[in-house]
């Protein structure tokens, strides 16, 4: 099934929610659609969207996407922190699509590819064994400094709303907190209403805390011999 | 020659990425749009090493089993060598992964259509300058690590010395290595002096550190989105008259230049789909 079938249909089923976006269709006939974030669902519902500033077209989701309230730079698009106080409005399914890409990049295909078993996940060793140049060094981290940082740097509790789904290795999964408990689904929506954002391997992200991670580590068991 | 469309096959411009500046990822996004705007490929993504999408998320973008993978990268070097094939799991031209076949094409900035770019570029940003009074100097990053790294850039001086556009002096300069940008005015022998920076976005090398550089600003300042006035030429500095130009990558016509690596991939590898 094509990425667009596989969207028509999550919606058709009741699918209305991915990460901090809701999705409403308003007429499934053209189709036009709606996007606002969770937190403004009440004014869009409104006349005139309750004064929810206006955007229409796949490409404003770019720009929505790219600053918090506060100004910071979201390089990382699973953030908790999308601005509300929009709507974007959408004609037919390919903008909903590209518009969902710029939101929340790949995860309708990831997420279309676990529901056909055929997502590739990659664990962090793996992840870590075949970086090389400056991020080499990552690899040395130790399996209780990874589980250390899982709990520290991912999850809701720092700004991340993806499903983690691999392991330090085959053998070896996370450590229960938190971060390795969510669910990929921000609010407590059930999950046949939403698309999960999930976490097929180490971002970036944590490969460059796992560097930082492994050369304190390095430098403590120094000290501790010297 | 107008290039051929391909409607069974999707293209995936790959950039850098920054976790820092938000308008490093821009051109490649305002490429894509410029080429899904005309047709030509059934879908057009973007993807990148510091930003989402990820390299390894791409696969999951696209329906299609055929992607033109361009790197919008200005040299050869770690990033198109290593980086990318590693992450894409690419061994040769074309690979076939998991049911799709990736065609590896070469970076954007060693094109030779890159000197029509640069040259348009240097008379945009200084209109009425005789380029016979001009100094034109590309710049790039520079660094000891890699010897490509400069060469695209050393080839482009060679190409626009050839072409006959008339420049008093044509020179190469970096952040990071000999011949300094920082020394720009000794480098250039005429009163007028055009720099152009041969990067792909207005990021923080082109747009933070090279203003300091060359004395536009006193300091490194912030993002090009985050300022309320765009830089003006000419810059008075130095008892010379400067002009610098944007970053080539955020010429509309970079566009171009990405098919044009996908139409040579092809006639190089893929003769067939040239037909």
């Amino acid at each position: 099934m094509s990425l667009a079938d596989t969207l028509r249909q999550a919606l058709s089923h009741g699918l209305h929610r991915i990460g901090q976006i809701e999705i409403r269709t308003i007429d499934p006939a053209v189709p036009a659609y709606r996007l606002c974030h969770a937190d403004d669902l009440a004014q869009a519902d409104q006349p005139a969207f309750g004064g929810l500033a206006v955007h229409r077209g796949a490409d404003a989701a770019r720009e929505l996407a790219t600053f918090s309230p506060d100004g910071e730079y979201r390089f990382a698009k699973a953030q908790t922190n999308l601005s509300s106080g929009w709507v974007l409005v959408l004609e037919g399914l390919d903008e909903l699509h590209r518009a969902l890409d710029l939101f929340y990049p790949a995860a309708l295909g990831v997420w279309a590819a676990q529901q056909d078993r055929r997502l590739e996940v990659q664990h962090l060793r793996d992840k870590l064994n075949r970086q090389t140049g400056m991020y080499r060094f990552a690899r040395n981290i130790s399996d209780a400094g990874a589980q250390r940082l899982v709990r520290e740097v991912c999850g809701p509790a720092h700004q991340c709303a993806k499903r983690i789904l691999w392991q330090l290795d085959a053998n070896t999964p996370l450590e229960d907190s938190e971060a390795s408990r969510y669910t990929g689904i921000p609010g407590d929506l059930p999950a046949n209403e939403a698309i999960p954002l999930l976490c097929r391997e180490a971002c970036n992200h944590f490969v460059a805390e796992c560097r930082q991670a492994s050369k304190a580590e390095a430098e403590a068991k120094k000290a501790a011999g010297d | 020659m107008p290039f051929a469309p391909k409607p069974d096959s999707a293209l995936l411009i790959v950039g850098h990425g920054s976790t820092e500046n938000p308008d490093s990822s821009t051109p490649y996004f305002d490429h894509a749009d410029e080429i899904r705007r005309r047709g030509l490929f059934r879908e057009v993504h973007c993807c990148f090493w510091k930003e989402e999408p990820s390299l390894r998320e791409a696969p999951y973008l696209t329906d299609c089993t055929d992607i033109y993978v361009v790197p919008d990268f200005i040299s050869e070097g770690y990033f198109t060598q290593e980086v990318i094939p590693r992450e894409l799991e690419l061994t040769g031209p074309s690979t076939t992964v998991r049911g799709k076949t990736f065609h590896y094409c070469l970076p954007v900035g060693i094109h030779p259509s890159m000197t029509g770019l640069l040259l348009r570029r240097a008379r945009e940003v200084a209109p009425g300058v005789d380029p016979a009074t001009a100094t034109l100097i590309i710049t790039g990053h520079g660094t000891g690590l890699n010897q490509n790294s400069t060469k695209a850039i050393r080839d482009q001086v060679e190409l626009i010395t050839a072409s006959g556009a008339g420049y008093a002096a044509v020179t190469d300069a970096y952040m990071e290595e000999q011949p300094f940008i920082a020394e720009w005015d000794q480098l250039a022998p005429t009163k007028n002096v055009v720099v152009v920076p041969f990067f792909i976005s207005d990021g923080s090398h082109s747009y933070q550190d090279i203003p300091v550089l060359l004395g536009i600003e006193p300091e490194v300042g912030p993002a090009a989105s985050q300022r309320d006035v765009f830089r003006h030429n000419p810059h008075p500095l130095r008892g010379k008259t400067l002009y610098y130009s944007s970053a080539i990558g955020t010429e509309r016509h970079l566009a171009d230049v990405i098919l044009d690596q996908v139409a040579d991939f092809d006639l190089r590898h893929r003769p067939a789909a040239t037909a």
